[in-house]
């Protein structure tokens, strides 16, 4: 075909990507997982021949733009590209493999056109169940947390690999759902295959190889330029994260080499003995994402902006957890490697980065038969996102990923647990010039005649986010029962006339909260956000609210 | 004789329909929108269009009207100083809102602030249970201590949201009964009369913005209503509603919240009124005017519904970033792109178009006016699509240097790519924008629109449909009689309708015949009661009930249409139906349970789905010039006919490349695009490479 101008690259480039999104909104209708369907859980990625990724849906979960493609080479390797034969599907949840964690499943199928191989499209969604245990920290190896499917066909040339099919509907507790599910994630991948061929037909595209070239060759030019502009060197941050009984130390270096970023996690602490170990695929996801949202934000998704990226973790530590540990709740770890990135480039990128951020909570309730069925709510409170240069951090947020918020009456309706009051918790934002968003303080109490069974993993409760540039940390999260601390994570007990409290955490401060105009610390005291008294101690701001008046002592 | 006058006041051009009940005439009539008092266009466009067809006010038995004058107030923040009271404990909702991020990306998201300051949130003694019971009562002390703190402080609207005020609205209506008594001056939204379903944040922020917009659409409603008066006008007015629904100015007063997006509402109203008298059920509605487009999905005659929507988003195109209000909305397609969008090279090296607008000033470069940025429409002249002597009829003349200079400064150029390459790049980037809003649209609601057939109106849709029906494979494009004002002639045809809600969450077996029956007597008494009138002898009362179900414990629910005379009985397999296909399997057995329930009542004139003919002076010949115009197959300009619309007769049939101009836009036709015209006028395209 003639030489790919901008014009024909970015009309066909967004035809790819509208076909990712096509497909993946077919899946959020159709899937049963709650987790798919409200919280978007899950990713559609269309590979060329070779299996290199070129467009992405564009509300993926962002975590899966550095796994996808791994995921891809390893299925590649198993069956290489030309033994795939059209209406073959190949599976696979190993969480080395694939996301890092076994819920996910991700599921690929090759696109023919006119009896050629011409590309792949890769879903990965989360199910509603893969057996074991279930998602607990609790879990000590990675076999309680279900069924593990290598990289396996679940399909051959169309017809179902029967004794495969049997064998998942015999591991998981509601094999209706979860073939449901894979059902849904198998169509998206047909539906995938006719918008690709009618896309080929329409620009006369007899492969994808050359678009895929200007695709990847695209991106990554602009990430690369994006690098350069960092000045050359090492840059280095380590946090401690809480696991269930002590803390882990996170350490990164990141080197900034001309147009090329290395970013090693060397000193990281060991591998926990709880479900939060970290497979280095999702430790390369979360990395790549930072550098991604502190370069090229907008760039559409692809194999492009991974490869100047390079990521490295010492075997066993906890950022790249081996076999078999267990990994469920990789994401609370996961999830840190952010705000370490992000602080170890802050000196030399301050208009780019954030402060670390509050994070978030996620319960889940059971409440057990009471003359009606037992039942198994979550529920999901956010803590305040860290300030950055020029920006104060959003209140009550979740980073760096999204959760699926419950109301207060359909949590009353659904648990019988009374929330008395929810409010934005005043100088829970770290101080800053500018600050970060406000943790809330929220109320329950259990006014059913039984026990509820409370499981949480709440971070933060000794770690604050901390600030940037000089910004403070904002407040820890903080669970107590009538008014006495609990630990928390792991399993809590509320009796019946019981009342938790949570305080979530709030966002870092950017910057010396001395530089904050006390304008605006005026109207943070009128919003609630800061204290008459907080205004005075954080800021060195005298407020009189009466008179309308804010100064610098 | 009876007339009905439509009016759609949109954000550039207020538009004007007159319809002859009797004999089907069209007179229509376009003009500049008057952002400071809209009412002003209305009272000075009106006459003008009596004038056209030469009638007497007194003629006229009905004013229909539609405005975003809601929609801007809450954008431009225009609205009444607005308090509210609120469950203790509960006043930071607004602040707390969805807990949600909009993009995952961009770390300087933000999101738009509450229309209730927190300072003017009174949190207020007094707890409803989930399932009704009064936990903590309401003292009525408290209640006008508040009221009378806040009308002190000069409030002039107030929103009364408590927490599971919809399973019991008692203490709502006890402080709307006092505001009514002591304050009569004050405007009060209950969050359940304004929409009673579960979930705080969203009922809350839908009645917060009622009460913000209920003062000033009271005072336009009024200033409208004597101006029509005073012009001799004595017919009814009726306001037209999101939901594809007409209402009495009583009941929009009422429920201002209910009038977001009325405009667009109508033009996909009357794409399914075109529909049905086509005999084509199912159909993509696509309007493109001067800053956005809009699409919509009709399936078996009618227009797709929803009961959410978003304002004032924080970025324009981005679900999430904007105020949730849940109120019954034809399901709208929001797509990035108008005529006045600018193009840009992107981070990545390509043509990007929107989502900002060079709006109506400065404009594109080609309104002359000192835009420098290249617009979509500077795009369409260069491509040969505009003619820049007959714009709006010639009205407007426009400047096709200034157009290539700006598309080849800021998009050639940079690009190394000729003028004529970048126009095509912008033309054809929104040509895939809107593709693929339409294709998501209809993948997430179940949709197979490649054997529909796609209805292009607006001042751009009619330059872009065809090329866009191919990438979809839609094998059919129809450009309706009035194109240019379809929304006002929309209105014409909307019924007088009120839908009315009931939420109440009950096991299927629970239930027998007699309470089904009942709740919807009680939901559809309550509606009727809102249409404040009996049907005319032309008129028939619809009624539909919709209910939404679920398996019990199951985390989202599916709504049941309920076909006429359908009993509880019935349930169990509508609700099977309905899920099957969404997720092509059900679970029988399961038990079920009811939410929601829904009824809407609607009187429908029988001259709703008349045809019409469009009363403007005849066309002299079928062509009418030749012009240069790009067409990809050619990759270079090439002369292409140019048909006068208005020349065009019933049968008429000729093959693309060609451009067929009418007053107000013009229709690009493909090669090897197939145009026929049929009895009342209506261009109907057979797109090349469309789905058989």
């Amino acid at each position: 075909m003639k030489q790919i101008d901008a014009v024909d690259l970015g009309i066909m480039w967004d035809r790819l990507i509208a076909i990712t999104d096509e497909i993946l909104l077919s899946i959020v209708r159709t899937a049963f997982s709650v987790g798919v369907r409200e919280a978007w859980d899950l990713a559609c990625v269309v590979f060329d021949a070779q299996g290199r990724s070129i467009a992405q849906a564009t509300l993926s979960m962002p975590a899966f733009i550095g796994t996808a493609p791994l995921t891809m080479q390893h299925m590649l390797k198993k069956f290489p590209a030309h033994t795939w034969q059209d209406g073959d599907v190949v599976v696979t949840n190993d969480p080395w493999l694939g996301t890092g964690h076994t819920p996910d499943i991700c599921i690929a199928r090759p696109a023919f056109k006119n009896g050629t191989l011409v590309g792949f499209v890769m879903n990965i969604s989360h199910l509603p169940d893969i057996g074991g245990v279930g998602l607990s920290v609790m879990n000590t190896e990675v076999y309680q947390e279900g069924l593990m499917l290598p990289v396996c066909k679940l399909y051959e040339a169309g017809e179902p690999v029967q004794y495969l099919h049997d064998l998942i509907a015999g591991n998981v507790r509601t094999p209706e759902q979860v073939f449901g599910d894979i059902m849904a994630d198998i169509s998206g991948c047909m539906v995938g295959e006719r918008l690709i061929g009618e896309f080929m037909d329409e620009y006369g595209l007899g492969d994808l190889a050359a678009l895929a070239d200007s695709i990847i060759g695209q991106s990554e030019a602009a990430i690369r330029k994006e690098i350069s502009a960092i000045p050359d060197g090492v840059y280095r941050n380590e946090i401690e994260v809480e696991t269930v009984t002590d803390a882990v130390t996170l350490t990164c270096a990141v080197t900034v080499n001309g147009d090329s970023v290395d970013i090693d996690f060397a000193g990281t602490g060991p591998t926990a003995a709880y479900a939060i170990n970290v497979p280095l695929c999702y430790t390369r996801a979360w990395a790549t994402y930072t550098i991604k949202t502190l370069t090229t934000p907008t760039i559409p998704n692809n194999v492009g902006a991974l490869l100047p990226v390079a990521v490295t973790a010492p075997s066993g530590c906890i950022l790249n957890a081996q076999r078999p540990a267990p990994t469920g709740g990789r994401h609370s770890i996961g999830w840190f490697i952010v705000p370490l990135i992000m602080g170890a480039l802050a000196e030399v990128m301050p208009d780019r980065v954030q402060a670390d951020s509050g994070m978030a909570s996620l319960f889940i309730c059971h409440t057990s038969p009471s003359g009606g069925e037992a039942g198994s709510t979550q529920y999901f409170l956010a803590g305040g996102v860290g300030g950055m240069n020029g920006l104060d951090g959003q209140h009550t947020t979740p980073s760096p990923t999204n959760n699926a918020v419950v109301a207060s009456e359909v949590w009353e309706n659904e648990t019988g647990v009374r929330i008395n009051y929810r409010r934005l918790l005043p100088d829970s934002g770290g101080p800053g010039a500018f600050r970060g968003g406000l943790g809330q303080i929220a109320s329950m109490t259990n006014t059913r005649e039984d026990t509820v069974a409370i499981f949480m993993f709440g971070m933060r409760t000794e770690f604050p986010a901390r600030g940037s540039l000089g910004g403070k940390p904002g407040s820890t999260r903080v669970f107590e029962v009538d008014g006495k601390p609990v630990p928390p994570k792991g399993r809590l007990e509320l009796k019946p006339g019981e009342t938790f409290t949570i305080a979530e955490a709030g966002g870092g401060g950017y910057g010396d909260p001395m530089r904050r105009n006390p304008a605006r610390v005026l109207d943070d005291v009128r919003n609630g956000a800061v204290t008459v008294a907080g205004a005075a101690r954080d800021y060195g701001v005298t407020v009189d609210l009466d008179q309308g008046t804010a100064t610098r002592v | 004789m009876s007339y009905r006058v439509g009016i759609d006041i949109g954000g550039t051009f207020t538009d004007f329909a007159l319809l002859s009940e009797n004999d089907g005439r069209l007179y229509i009539h376009k003009q500049l929108t008057t952002p400071g008092d809209p009412a002003r266009s209305v009272l000075t466009g009106v006459p003008r269009l009596l004038d056209r067809a030469a009638i007497a006010p007194s003629e006229v038995s009905a004013v229909v009207h539609g405005t975003t004058l809601v929609t801007n107030a809450v954008i431009e923040r225009r609205g009444a100083k607005t308090a509210m009271l609120v469950t203790e404990g509960f006043g930071d909702v607004l602040d707390i809102a969805r807990e949600r991020r909009y993009d995952m990306y961009d770390l300087t998201i933000t999101y738009p602030a509450p229309l209730v300051p927190r300072g003017l949130r009174y949190e207020i003694k007094e707890r409803i249970g989930p399932d009704g019971t009064v936990l903590v009562a309401l003292s009525e002390g408290a209640i006008n201590e508040a009221l009378t703190d806040l009308v002190g402080r000069g409030i002039g609207a107030v929103a009364v949201c408590f927490l599971n005020s919809p399973v019991n609205p008692i203490h709502e209506q006890t402080v709307a009964r006092i505001a009514a008594e002591k304050f009569p001056q004050l405007f009060v939204s209950t969050s359940t009369e304004v929409f009673p379903f579960l979930r705080e944040y969203e009922r809350w922020t839908t009645a917060t913005m009622n009460a913000y917009t209920g003062p000033l659409f009271d005072q336009y409603l009024r200033r409208l209503e004597d101006g029509l008066r005073e012009a001799g006008l004595i017919g009814d007015l009726f306001i037209m509603s999101s939901s594809g629904g007409t209402v009495a100015p009583d009941v929009a007063r009422r429920f201002p919240v209910r009038m977001l997006e009325s405009g667009p509402a109508a033009g996909v109203l009357q794409t399914a009124a075109l529909g049905r008298q086509l005999k084509r059920p199912n159909l993509l509605s696509f309007d493109m005017g001067g800053t956005t487009a809009k699409g919509a999905l009709v399936r078996n005659d009618l227009p797709l519904k929803r009961y959410e929507m978003e304002v004032a988003r924080v970025h324009e195109f981005r679900a999430g970033s904007g105020l949730p209000a849940r109120i019954p909305v034809i399901d709208l397609i929001e797509i990035g792109s108008g005529g006045g969008s600018i193009a840009a090279v992107d981070a990545r090296g390509t043509i990007a178009v929107g989502p900002h607008s060079a709006g109506a000033v400065p404009g594109p470069a080609c309104y002359g006016q000192g835009g420098e940025d290249p617009t979509l429409t500077d795009a369409n002249l260069t491509l040969g699509y505009l003619d820049a002597a007959f714009f709006l009829g010639g009205e407007m003349s426009l400047d096709a240097a200034a157009a290539a200079r700006a598309i080849d400064s800021k998009l050639g150029t940079p690009l190394g790519i000729e003028t004529l390459r970048a126009a095509w790049g912008v033309h054809e980037s929104v040509n895939e924008d809107i593709a693929r809003a339409f294709r998501n649209h209809a993948s997430e609601r179940g949709f197979d629109y490649r054997a529909c057939a796609m209805v292009a109106f607006g001042g751009s849709g009619p330059a872009h449909a065809c090329r866009v029906a191919r990438k979809l494979r839609v094998p059919t494009v129809i450009f309706p009689v009035g194109a240019g004002v379809m929304s006002a002639v929309g209105l014409l045809a909307s019924p007088l309708s009120f839908e009315t809600f009931h939420a109440e969450r009950l096991d299927l077996d629970a239930l027998d015949q007699d309470g089904f029956a009942r709740r919807f007597a009680a939901l559809i008494d309550e509606a009727i009661a809102f249409l404040g009138r009996k049907p005319e002898p032309d008129e028939t009362t619809v009624i539909r009930r919709r209910i939404d179900m679920r398996y019990r414990g199951q985390g989202y629910e599916v709504e049941v249409d309920l076909p006429d005379g359908a009993a509880l009985s019935d349930l169990r397999d509508l609700f099977t139906t309905a899920y099957e296909r969404i997720f092509t399997k059900s679970f029988p057995g399961e038990a079920l349970e009811i939410t929601n329930w829904k009824a809407e009542v609607s009187l429908v004139r029988s001259t709703a789905d008349a045809t019409y003919h469009l009363e403007v002076p005849p066309g002299k010949d079928r062509i009418k010039g030749h012009r240069p115009a790009f067409f990809p197959e050619h990759g270079t300009l090439r002369t292409a006919p140019v048909y006068d619309r208005y020349a065009l007769s019933t049968g008429d049939t000729f093959d693309g490349p060609a451009l067929v101009e009418e007053k107000e836009s013009t229709c690009v036709i493909g090669v090897g695009d197939r145009v026929t015209v049929d009895d009342a006028g209506n261009i109907i395209v057979s797109v090349a490479g469309g789905a058989s």
